[in-house]
């Protein structure tokens, strides 16, 4: 088992008075893929929000043994105000960390990671333009683009196959599997039959969390750990088929 | 013709319209920010409660200005407060603070003995009687508003635009934002003493959308706001001399004009390029 990047330990946390996660227990380690799988409204941003820091626990503990990892975030594209005026390239740069958070500018070598990823990204002729002429693909990769800018070593993304097509999709896999070469990646869907064949391991959140240490899922498996998700078979997309099951366990 | 540039004779005149290019300059700056995070019901709130302070400040005998900045700056921060928390309704809480301060006000100029002030010049301001002071002021703020942007330009346009994201990169997300409802707050009192309660919100609104019609992109709505409100105020004033109307209305009349010509070039060009597109 090689080194955590970050440890979730017994964490109780919510909104408020509203208590949303419970007895929280995850390690996310250098090379991770994990699932991040459950039904709306069973935590699954409230986890994310937790390991990105803008939410506290209200017991337990959240830790980095060799510090905080630069972190790469892709929000749900619904939470994205499409109608500001902000350029792509704008956009990707709010993901480079300033080193002077109180005089920011872009430095020479920043420009150039910029570059570099808007090309990587098949940007470079939008780079000017607003993201409200952006398609929805365009969209994710540009996002995806601010998340990656800063060399993230964890990248924690949220419904990130929302409002793209299959082709995108597919393609979107494919770059992440790279990418998971060099940084552990937490990939929150509801959508279980999209991610299952990319994804290393899977976390049910539903009120509390069950690591599941393979990405396959047996029905077992989901009604042992209450993870009710939403099964959708994809076509032309590489993917894994889940073993047939019948719910007569309701 | 000679009407015409006779005007610029006046003192009076000239500190009008110089008090027109410097309102609108740093309006363009400001407005820019509010009208991109679509919080123009703030700037309402923050207008209106400022009329609390003034009333309070003739009630005791203060600068109905310096009472206006103290309410205008406390609604500010409290509205950015509750959007924070997020306890209580934003938009509701808003229009508490709006109509308490225009209540408070009303009761205090009321309450004051003796002469009662011109309440029309608050609230439709009067650009026609600026003092040099006053311009010095309008001059300062700027410049301040300016080396605002020019140091702090990418974290407030990040925190305007994706404060949560912002926050996970290490921007002082809070700090930002009550920053920038204080420069809000501060940027409407100033202008309410030439434009006036009622109009001000659309120096700081109209520009900048006129400015959207050319471009989305933040840096570059801000000197066309800038310019669009200095054509556009500076024609108002001239044009409410020669008609003999009241000049804010007058300017903000222009101004509504000036955009609606605009956008009408914008969707016959629209209209001309899908024909012979289709042709």
């Amino acid at each position: 088992m090689s080194k955590p990047i970050v440890i979730l330990e017994n964490i109780y946390t919510g909104y408020g008075t509203k208590p949303v996660l419970e007895k929280v227990n995850l390690r996310i380690e250098a090379n991770d893929f994990i699932g991040v799988l459950g039904p709306n409204g069973g935590g699954k941003t409230t986890l994310m929000k937790l390991i990105l820091g803008l939410l506290n626990p209200y017991s337990g503990k959240v830790s980095f043994p060799s510090g905080r990892p630069p972190t790469g975030y892709l929000p749900q594209v619904s939470q994205i105000d499409k109608s500001f005026p902000i350029t792509v390239k704008e956009l990707v740069s709010s993901g480079i960390k300033d080193k002077n958070p109180w005089f920011p500018h872009l430095g020479t070598s920043q420009r150039k990671r910029l570059q570099h990823i808007l090309d990587e990204a098949g940007l470079t002729k939008l780079a000017s333009r607003p993201i409200g002429e952006l398609s929805g693909g365009q969209l994710q990769k540009a996002l995806l683009s601010r998340a990656l800018i800063n060399k993230p070593r964890l990248l924690i993304l949220d419904e990130p196959n929302t409002h793209v097509d299959k082709q995108f999709e597919s393609d979107l896999y494919k770059w992440l599997k790279e990418l998971n070469k060099e940084m552990a990646i937490l990939l929150v869907s509801h959508d279980i039959g999209t991610i299952t064949p990319i994804v290393k391991t899977i976390a049910c959140v539903n009120g509390t969390l069950h690591y599941h240490p393979s990405n396959q899922l047996s029905e077992e498996v989901l009604r042992v750990y209450n993870c009710p998700v939403d099964v959708i078979a994809h076509g032309p997309i590489p993917h894994r088929v889940l073993k047939s099951h019948e719910h007569d366990n309701q | 013709m000679s009407d015409y540039l006779s005007i610029f004779e006046y003192q009076f005149f000239r500190n009008a319209v110089l008090a027109a290019i410097l309102i609108s300059v740093f309006a363009a700056m400001v407005g820019t920010y509010i009208v991109s995070r679509k919080i123009v019901f703030i700037g309402g709130g923050i207008t209106h409660a400022s009329f609390g302070g003034i009333g309070i400040a003739y009630y005791l005998g203060a600068n109905p200005f310096a009472g206006a900045a103290i309410f205008a700056i406390l609604t500010a921060l409290g509205i950015e407060w509750i959007a924070q928390k997020g306890k209580v309704r934003e938009d509701s809480a808003i229009a508490i603070l709006w109509s308490l301060g225009m209540a408070m006000g009303i009761i205090f100029v009321f309450m004051t003995p003796g002469y009662t002030p011109n309440l029309m010049s608050f609230l439709f301001g009067s650009i026609l009687s600026v003092s040099t002071t006053d311009l010095y002021v309008l001059a300062g703020f700027g410049l301040l508003v300016g080396i605002i942007y020019a140091i702090f330009f990418r974290p407030i346009l990040y925190t305007a635009f994706d404060p949560e994201f912002a926050q996970v990169m290490g921007v002082r997300v809070a700090i930002f934002r009550y920053m920038m409802s204080v420069l809000m707050a501060m940027a409407i009192v100033i202008s309410i003493r030439s434009i006036g309660i009622i109009l001000v919100l659309s120096i700081f609104t109209i520009p900048q959308i006129t400015a959207m019609l050319f471009t989305r992109n933040f840096a570059r709505i801000i000197p066309l706001a800038a310019l669009w409100g200095i054509t556009g105020s500076v024609t108002g004033l001239i044009l409410s001399y020669l008609l003999d109307i009241p000049s804010g209305a007058s300017i903000i009349f222009f101004l509504t004009i000036q955009f609606l010509i605009l956008k009408l070039f914008f969707v016959i060009k629209q209209k001309i390029a899908t024909r012979s597109a289709k042709v």
